[in-house]
């Protein structure tokens, strides 16, 4: 049996990682506060952009309309936007999104497609490692939270359309955690070029819409800024998401500790009793000899 | 009572105003159009101006938006800007704070708020 001491130790380890873990969990949970209220703001904007946008893709025809709209007649290679978070302990978030990508990658290339993957965050590109690194169209780190704001995924918009343009990839889309509520998150894979088109759109039966300048130059305006809003959108959920999976994982965490420092003081007392019980019997037989 | 047209205008950080309205002008980039209830299906771009909702012949709120497009249907509005403020709610002090760490184009925007309040 484990002498006293080295218990001692052990119960006090335990509980200086509660200690983190716990704080950890306090930490997570008051940022989750303010990425949730961002990440919900932003959602009244991208559903009515997408609501646009997929009303305008529904209605237009494939052979004027731009390719960034209806999309390209073959598709070659897909770009995927992966999203994932800078840093670890937070459960499965960052697991998920890498199993999910290593199927896409899969399936894609299993329909003979080719794939460039562009990495937001270190730990998904981290997890996939050397599977991935022919595949690496570009890596950004420390897109998230306050560093997160609307002209930097300007840039990293800017840059996809830059790639789209210059048929280095023919198909776009992105791979995140949805924030669902404080224990639940999805992961999704949404298309981003060409756009998605709601079948249960509202049949606004309005076919003709005037335009205001000319199609093509709103058009020419309005897609870019989908592509952004959608991203945008797509990375505030995702901090949201991360923040509620760290808070859950180090909830667990703490609890896992409690339950570990519980049954290491119980052998620790056990321990001590069978020790004061043997002095005992020591000293009574020494008496008993006399 | 008179028709309404249900308006929403939405900007990437909240939903700014979503209600009914008699009419509502808008600042279009070929020219300043006013919506009223059934108008005609039309996708416009948007540039810096005020937008006015109107309601008993008057105007009852006011925002200043900076680009963006509106989405008119027969019955509804969406106008998704950028940027969007509320010229009755907004203080100068409040937008001098912004100014300090601003880039070029959101200084030129509070700017052109502080004009219009």
């Amino acid at each position: 049996m484990a002498n006293l001491k080295d218990l001692k130790t052990r119960i006090n380890s335990v509980k200086s990682t509660q200690k983190i873990t716990s704080a950890m969990k306090m930490v997570a949970a008051a940022k989750l506060r303010r990425a949730q209220e961002s990440a919900e703001a932003n959602r009244p904007y991208s559903s009515r952009m997408q609501q646009v946008i997929s009303g305008l893709a529904s209605k237009a025809s494939k052979a004027t309309a731009p390719a960034l709209l209806v999309g390209r007649e073959t598709v070659k290679t897909h770009l995927l936007i992966v999203v994932s978070a800078d840093k670890g302990l937070c459960g499965g978030f960052n697991g998920s999104i890498a199993r999910q990508t290593r199927l896409e990658i899969k399936r894609l290339e299993e329909e003979g497609k080719s794939v460039l993957l562009y990495m937001v965050g270190k730990k998904a590109a981290d997890n996939l490692g050397r599977e991935i690194t022919d595949k690496i169209f570009e890596r950004v780190e420390n897109l998230q939270g306050s560093n997160l704001d609307y002209n930097k995924v300007d840039t990293v918009s800017h840059k996809i359309l830059t790639g789209f343009s210059d048929t280095s990839f023919d198909h776009v889309s992105i791979i995140y955690n949805q924030f669902v509520n404080a224990i639940t998150q999805n992961v999704v894979v949404t298309p981003l070029i060409p756009v998605q088109i709601n079948e249960d759109q509202e049949d606004t039966g309005a076919s003709n819409y005037e335009y205001e300048p000319d199609e093509n130059e709103l058009l020419e305006q309005l897609l870019p800024r989908n592509v952004t809003t959608q991203i945008y959108s797509a990375l505030l959920e995702s901090f949201a998401a991360e923040l509620a999976a760290r808070m859950t994982a180090m909830d667990n965490a703490t609890r896992n500790a409690g339950d570990m420092i519980d049954s290491l003081t119980l052998v620790y007392n056990r321990t001590r009793q069978a020790n004061i019980t043997k002095e005992l019997i020591e000293i009574i037989s020494g008496a008993e000899a006399l | 009572m008179a028709d309404v047209i249900k308006i929403e205008l939405v900007t990437p950080s909240e939903m700014l105003f979503s209600d009914s309205a008699e009419m509502v002008v808008i600042p279009g980039s070929e020219g300043v159009f006013g919506v009223l209830p059934r108008h005609a299906a039309t996708l416009a771009n948007l540039q810096r101006g005020t937008l006015n909702v109107y309601n008993n012949g008057a105007i009852t709120r006011r925002f200043l938006i900076d680009g963006g497009v509106a989405d008119v249907l027969p019955e509804r509005v969406i106008i998704l800007a950028e940027r969007a403020v509320d010229l009755d709610a907004v203080s100068t002090q409040h937008l001098d704070e912004q100014l300090v760490n601003a880039t070029e184009a959101e200084a030129a925007f509070v700017n052109a708020v502080k004009e219009a309040v």
